[in-house]
């Protein structure tokens, strides 16, 4: 899936990087709660256009696009149903606006890929694992949130020699109607699940031979400390939300077609 | 007294009827390289997890004897006390290393006893230089090679700085270029620091030379114990099946034809050099 393939994380040093993930997770949060307050294009016009300096600076342009280009199949499903819908409702007259507000809609999604693509693109997961810790997640489970990202790559790359030894042995997979097919992969899920089981238990015992559970005061080779990137992230972020929280009651949110004229005449 | 010292070791696995090892009695010195090998399901791996306590704590089952590492005795010991003394590493290097960078797996056992984090970094990056990969301390466990990622496994158990290292077949997962060199590491951190080997293998053609002495096992029990020379120039080490290095196998043909060499020689070079003065004469 290529929009999740503009969610991986891949180590590059830069200023957004070098981020506290909860400032930054805190300005997803934001972002969020901001798209989903307008349904008027221009404010998500805006809201798309202040996060692109974001993705430059970190220096992760092409994964972003990457990310995009994979969202744009979801968008344009999210577009074609808000279009047709709300034609069906509203009739022929009301053309322009319809199209503007399944456009609004659409890059409403938009916006939230962007802000979640940027937030991991530029999150380590180790970082991501801190920062769980720091809010007081039990340390178990963040455990088994990094040690789960690390092993996406050994498992996909197990099934991939699983794939390969039952197509080896005369397995069709791309055989057969949509059934057919899902089971074709029952041959492929209970190796891959025996081995994961026994890859867990070696794990547990590799863990264990390392002091785990020694104390309860475990500590931390990495530290999360707030500096002067952050506190800036975090103060942006705040007037972001006073000033889209104040605007939408208090501003009238000018339509597109309002503003340029050959689209009002018609 | 001895680093770590069995009496009658017995062993049955949950759910087994077959006990894995019998009557195990055998005493390790501080500072020796000891060499455990024997065919496959002889009960060396079963062996090595007594020595840390994953048997009986993570593994029930029934064991009887005594057993005592490092003056602990392993029964009244929890797991993460003895880890501080007895580091093991594993066959699968993928498998015992959880982290996303090479540096954080080192610091796990530290971070787990709670050391502060100061002292984690200094001896993270002691145990990264002493296993020679200070330079891949960034990189994701995953995007290593097996050598690497077995150094990784070897240098994430020296951080903790234990008194004796259990390896269990690190090698069986790496090409011989590879395995060669992490047994000179292993070698190294014997000889330098004076830690207490117990390596588990196959390979005795690579590894016999740094042996003071090697223990072989079949059927749970321990057949033969003692210097290196003595026991692979046996008949019963050659009939148990073990890979006797070949240069030994040479001595004995040898010997056979009626040429005599007055030791038993362990690694080719030792060979070499006794042939060269065998010819000179």
């Amino acid at each position: 899936m290529s929009m999740f393939e503009g969610l991986k994380f891949r180590k590059v040093s830069s200023p957004i990087h070098d981020l506290d993930p909860r400032v930054k997770f805190f300005y997803v949060i934001a972002m969020f709660a901001v798209a989903v307050m307008y349904m008027e294009l221009l404010p998500l016009i805006v809201l798309f256009l202040i996060q692109v300096p974001l993705v430059t600076m970190a220096k992760v342009t092409k994964q972003w696009i990457k990310s995009m280009r994979g969202a744009a199949f979801f968008a344009s499903i999210i577009f074609f149903t808000n279009f047709i819908f709300s034609y069906l409702y509203q009739g022929q007259q009301a053309l322009p606006s319809i199209l503007e507000y399944s456009m609004a809609m659409t890059l409403r999604f938009i916006v939230l890929v962007e802000s979640f693509s940027i937030f991991f693109l530029t999150t380590s997961p180790d970082h991501l694992g801190l920062a769980l810790e720091k809010s007081h997640v039990p340390y178990e489970f963040c455990f088994a949130f990094t040690t789960a990202v690390r092993f996406v790559p050994v498992l996909a790359e197990e099934a991939q020699t699983i794939m390969d030894a039952q197509k080896a042995r005369g397995l069709e997979l791309e055989k057969g109607n949509i059934l057919k097919r899902v089971r074709n992969y029952i041959p492929i899920l209970i190796p891959l699940i025996v081995n994961a089981i026994r890859r867990s238990l070696e794990l547990a015992e590799a863990m264990e031979s390392r002091a785990w559970g020694a104390t309860k005061n475990r500590t931390n080779l990495y530290e999360l400390k707030l500096r002067r990137g952050d506190y800036i992230l975090a103060l942006l972020t705040v007037v972001m939300l006073v000033l889209a929280v104040y605007a939408r009651w208090h501003i009238p949110i000018p339509r597109i077609m309002e503003i340029f004229p050959w689209k009002a005449s018609r | 007294m001895a680093i770590i010292e069995t009496e009658k070791l017995t062993y049955t696995y949950p759910g087994a009827e077959k006990t894995s090892i019998e009557n195990i009695s055998i005493k390790i010195e501080e500072g020796e390289f000891v060499l455990l090998t024997g065919p496959s399901g002889c009960g060396k791996t079963t062996l090595c997890r007594c020595f840390n306590g994953l048997i009986p704590h993570f593994y029930e089952g029934k064991l009887e004897g005594k057993i005592q590492v490092v003056g602990l005795d392993v029964v009244k010991h929890p797991i993460h006390e003895l880890a501080k003394h007895v580091g093991l590493v594993f066959q699968n290097p993928e498998n015992q290393l959880f982290a996303l960078s090479v540096e954080k797996d080192v610091a796990f056992g530290l971070e787990n006893l709670g050391i502060p984090r100061k002292e984690i970094r200094q001896r993270v990056d002691w145990a990264l230089k002493t296993t020679d990969i200070y330079h891949l301390r960034e990189r994701p466990p995953y995007e290593l090679s097996g050598g690497q990622q077995q150094r990784v496994a070897i240098a994430s158990v020296l951080a903790m700085q234990p008194e004796v290292m259990v390896l269990d077949e690190p090698t069986s997962f790496l090409d011989p270029l590879g395995a060669k060199r992490i047994f000179e590491d292993i070698h190294k951190l014997n000889k330098e620091l004076g830690i207490t080997i117990i390596l588990v293998e196959h390979r005795l053609d690579l590894t016999a030379k740094y042996a003071n002495r090697i223990i072989i096992m079949d059927n749970g029990k321990v057949i033969l114990n003692g210097k290196p020379r003595e026991i692979l120039d046996s008949e019963k080490a050659r009939l148990i099946g073990i890979g006797i290095p070949k240069v030994t196998r040479l001595y004995q043909f040898l010997n056979g034809k009626g040429m005599r060499l007055n030791y038993v020689p362990l690694s080719s070079e030792e060979m070499a050099k006794k042939l060269k003065e065998v010819f000179k004469q």
